[in-house]
Order: structure tokens, then C-alpha cells, then sequence
């Protein structure tokens, strides 16, 4: 993936056929075409600033098709690398005089090619020694503390007031659907205490609830101002009955901050509430 | 207060944190604390670790302190964590090299100088944090531009990017690179000896770059 040509990591050696007397490759893994090049000068013992470049593509492409023979396919940047070297080999075998320029000497073909590699070798040098450096989790280990656990906002409450509770119910009734006293229909009656079991059921599903999510009626409709009267008239009973407790987080100032939220009383889980709204309503 | 106690204020708020502490930020808790007086201490504190021989000292890492083990231990603090180490291939390292320098950089910026395209591993930097993409440049196409995370700077164990080794010049590369001159080898050098330490008490009078952790 990193390096489609010669992608075995490197310091990989490949054997070649190995009946044939001895005869190994030794295959470096390249990090691209400039990697290769770099090598293949090192190899040749040669001036960076005055390359070879015959001798250099002909081995370039001698190790291209080594790769070949071994069934690795070529990535498209070492064909580039290929071309540009062609391209250079071709120019250096201009005459200097006697082209369209008609200057003395154009630049060196191979000047931007230098350039590339001396750029590529520098930032090689620096992944040397970044690897170099000691390593968090390789060489030295951090001494930590693991991060405290999140204080869930229940664990840092204050209880309503009844205040607060109306001040939310307004907001509420606010967003519900004004009542055209011309079209009113009696559609259902909704009771207190059909909402206190339903209150109720839904805190068994959930931890916790917001204030104003029990407004909303199963079926996605805006809830109707007699659901929303019910559905408050609910909750005030409930909470006279201990049956929940309503709540609001603190911020760090002490506070009282975001939602108001219901949660299932203390001893909530053993009761049959059920059967006690039943029998009180 | 007394400077023992301040200095065991420090050390005892330095290995509670979660993360690397800023001296600014121990500064505001310890009491009677200035910045400049909790660089003393830290710099006290880790001369009596290396004069007691022991097997820690804290660094100082992304402008924070933190303790770790001594590299000597490395070996046998692997064992216990069993956790694979940060293996980065060369591949990757080079292209962290490019972005670490060359910051905020373009994709198209880092295939020009490694000749091959950085897209997948570039990916892997940000999956692991120690890239982050860095907003767009405003040219057209209006490319992604990358650089280092905090991250990358807690696992290289730099205090700031200033600490980054010094790009080599390319004259004396040139003359290096220029046949004989070099081993074709390329021996990996020991850690020891490329590395900067950059425990605290050497670097702690380097300026802060900035006071908070975040």
C-alpha cells in the first residue's frame, strides 16, 4: 500500500531461484522513485551534481524489470521517474549550440532532477533521526493518571421548584398548537393518571427523562393542550407521591443549568405502581 | 510555604494528571506558586530522581510536564503493556517528516518531494492523531492542508516544534550524498545518540510557547 513497487517492508531479501549456483537477489524495498535513484547513485559512486544519466537509467530500468519478473506490479510513479530519465538521456545528447535557444549552454537537463533529490534526501535524513528520537510507548512510558470518569449530571442535581417546573410547562404550551375554539373536538380524553403510567413506563425504558420529551404523544403530533395539562398534572402528582424526582444539573459555579430532567424514585423498582395510581386515581 | 512542601506539591500534581501538565497551570494551584519557581522545582525534582538513581524523570512534552520511564526500561515496560508500540514504516515517518517541517502542507507538497502519493498514509497519520488537517488553502481547488497534532508532539517527546532536529543544509547533503562519501548501508543510528533528551530539567528554560495545555 505504501509503496505499490517494491512494497515488501524494507530490509526484506528476496531470494532468486535458488537452484541456480548461489544465485540470490537481494532486493531492497524502494519508498519511491526518488529512493531507488538515490540508491543507484550511492551504488555507482557518483557526483550528485554531475550524474551519469545513461548509466543510471540503464540500471533504473534493470530494476524495474527485476520487479516485473517477480510479479510485482510497477507502480505508475517509477514509469514517470522512467520517462523523465529518457527525457533527460535524450536531451544531454543535443549538441549544446545550434538549438532553437541559440545561447551558449541552456541549463543542465539534469539540474531539476538534483534539485528533487537532494529535497527528497534531506526530508529521508529527518525520518532517520525522527525515528531516531525516543518514543512515547516504544521507549519511554508516560506514568498517567487515567482521565476521571464524566460526572453524569444526575450525581451533581439540585431538585426543581415549582417555579422552575411552570416556567417549563409555558414553554411547553407555548409550542403546542393554538386551540381554535371553532374547530375544538372532543377527539379523546386524556386522564392524569393514563399519564402517570405512561410517565412511568417510560422511565422503566430509560434512566432518565427530559422535561419535555413526556409532552410529546407516541405518535409524533404536536401534543394537544389538554396532553399537556394532563401530562403536568401528572408529573406534580408523581412527585407528591415520591414516585420521581425532577431535576436540573449544576454548572461548575453552583448554578442551576440545562434541562430539566425526570428520574424513576429511590425505591421505585420494587413497587407495583400500577396498581398503586390505580388505586388512587 | 516551604519549598519541600512546594516541591512535593508539584510532583504529586504531576503524576495525577491525566495528561501533560503546563507549569502555568501548576503555577495556579500550588500555593504562593510562580511559574518560574515551578521550572526550579521540576528541574530539583529531576535532579534528585537521576541522584537517587531512579527509573523516571519528568519530561517536558506539547508545553506540559509528564512522567515517564527511562528509555533503559524500555524492554521490560513493553512486557507489562503488551500494547504494540506506535510502529510507524518509513514510508509513513517520511511523510510525517514532510508534514512536521513543511507545515500546514499540501498533499500535492508532499508527492512533489517523495515522488509518491501520500494520500493513504496520510489517512493512517490522522487515524492515529498525529496529523491534523489544518483548514484549506486559499487557492484554487482550495486543497486540504495538513500538520501535526499535539500528539505528535507528546510521542516525539518535543516540547514545541521549535525542538524539531534542524533540517539538514543541502549543500553539505549534496556533498554527502555524492558517491564514496557515504555507506550504502545506511546503519540505523542508536536512539541514544540521535536522540535530544528532552527531559525537563535540560529544556525548562526554553521559552514556553504557551502557558495552556489546550
Amino acid at each position: 500500500m505504501e509503496s505499490r513497487a517494491a512494497a515488501p517492508e524494507s530490509g526484506v531479501v528476496i531470494e532468486g531461484p535458488g537452484d541456480e549456483a548461489g544465485y540470490a537477489v537481494k532486493l531492497q524495498a524502494f519508498e519511491g522513485p526518488l529512493d531507488l535513484l538515490l540508491h543507484l547513485i550511492r551504488l555507482n559512486e557518483v557526483d550528485i551534481h554531475d550524474i551519469p544519466i545513461a548509466r543510471i537509467a540503464e540500471q533504473y530500468l534493470e530494476y524495474l524489470d527485476l520487479l516485473r519478473d517477480l510479479n510485482i506490479d510497477v507502480a505508475s510513479e517509477y514509469l514517470l521517474m522512467a520517462a523523465t530519465l529518457a527525457w533527460i538521456k535524450s536531451r544531454m545528447l543535443l549538441p549544446p549550440d545550434g538549438t532553437e535557444e541559440g545561447a551558449e549552454e541552456g541549463p543542465d537537463p539534469r539540474a531539476e532532477l538534483v534539485a528533487r533529490l537532494l529535497e527528497y534526501q534531506r526530508f529521508r535524513e529527518a525520518a532517520h533521526e525522527l525515528d531516531g528520537v525516543w518514543r512515547l510507548d516504544r521507549d519511554v512510558f508516560a506514568a498517567q493518571c487515567p482521565k476521571p470518569e464524566a460526572v453524569p449530571d444526575a450525581e451533581r442535581e439540585i431538585e426543581v421548584g415549582l417555579f422552575e417546573l411552570v416556567e417549563a410547562l409555558r414553554s411547553v404550551l407555548a409550542h403546542a398548537p393554538a386551540t381554535g375554539a371553532a374547530h375544538e373536538l372532543a377527539v379523546e380524553t386524556i386522564t392524569v393518571r393514563e399519564r402517570m403510567l405512561a410517565v412511568m413506563e417510560a422511565l422503566e425504558q430509560a434512566p432518565s427523562l427530559e422535561f419535555l420529551q413526556i409532552f410529546e404523544p407516541p405518535d409524533g403530533r404536536p401534543p394537544h393542550r389538554s396532553m399537556i395539562v394532563a401530562t403536568f398534572l401528572a408529573v406534580l402528582e408523581l412527585v407528591r407521591l415520591a414516585a420521581i424526582r425532577v431535576y436540573q444539573g449544576l454548572d461548575a459555579a453552583g448554578v442551576p443549568t440545562g434541562p430539566i430532567r425526570l428520574r424513576a424514585g429511590a425505591d421505585v423498582e420494587d413497587a407495583n405502581w400500577r396498581e398503586r395510581i390505580s388505586e388512587l386515581m | 510555604m516551604e519549598r519541600d512542601k512546594q516541591r512535593q506539591i508539584v510532583e504529586a500534581l504531576i503524576l495525577a494528571s491525566p495528561e501533560p501538565i503546563a507549569a502555568a497551570r501548576l503555577a495556579e494551584i500550588l500555593p504562593y506558586g510562580k511559574r518560574k519557581r515551578v521550572i526550579e522545582l521540576v528541574r530539583e525534582l529531576n535532579d534528585a530522581y537521576a541522584a537517587e538513581g531512579r527509573a523516571f524523570e519528568i519530561w517536558e512534552v506539547g508545553g506540559g510536564y509528564q512522567v515517564r520511564t527511562r528509555p533503559e526500561y524500555a524492554n521490560y515496560v513493553k512486557q507489562l503493556n503488551r500494547v504494540s508500540a506506535l510502529r510507524l514504516s518509513r514510508a509513513a515517518l517520511e511523510t510525517l517528516a514532510l508534514v512536521a517541517y513543511r507545515q500546514p502542507v499540501t498533499r500535492a507538497e508532499i508527492e512533489g518531494v517523495r515522488g509518491v502519493d501520500p494520500g493513504p498514509i496520510l489517512r493512517n497519520l490522522i487515524d492515529r492523531k498525529l496529523v491534523r488537517i489544518a483548514g484549506h488553502r486559499d487557492v484554487p481547488g482550495r486543497p486540504m492542508l495538513y500538520a501535526t497534532a499535539r500528539r505528535f508532539l507528546e510521542v516525539f517527546g518535543l516540547n514545541s516544534l521549535e525542538d524539531l532536529p534542524t533540517l539538514r543544509d543541502l549543500e553539505e547533503l549534496a556533498a554527502e550524498v555524492d558517491g564514496a562519501a557515504a555507506p550504502v548501508g545506511e546503519p540505523a543510528p542508536e536512539p541514544e545518540g540521535v536522540a535530544a533528551p528532552s527531559p525537563a530539567a535540560e529544556i525548562a528554560d526554553a521559552p514556553e510557547p504557551s502557558g495552556e495545555l489546550h
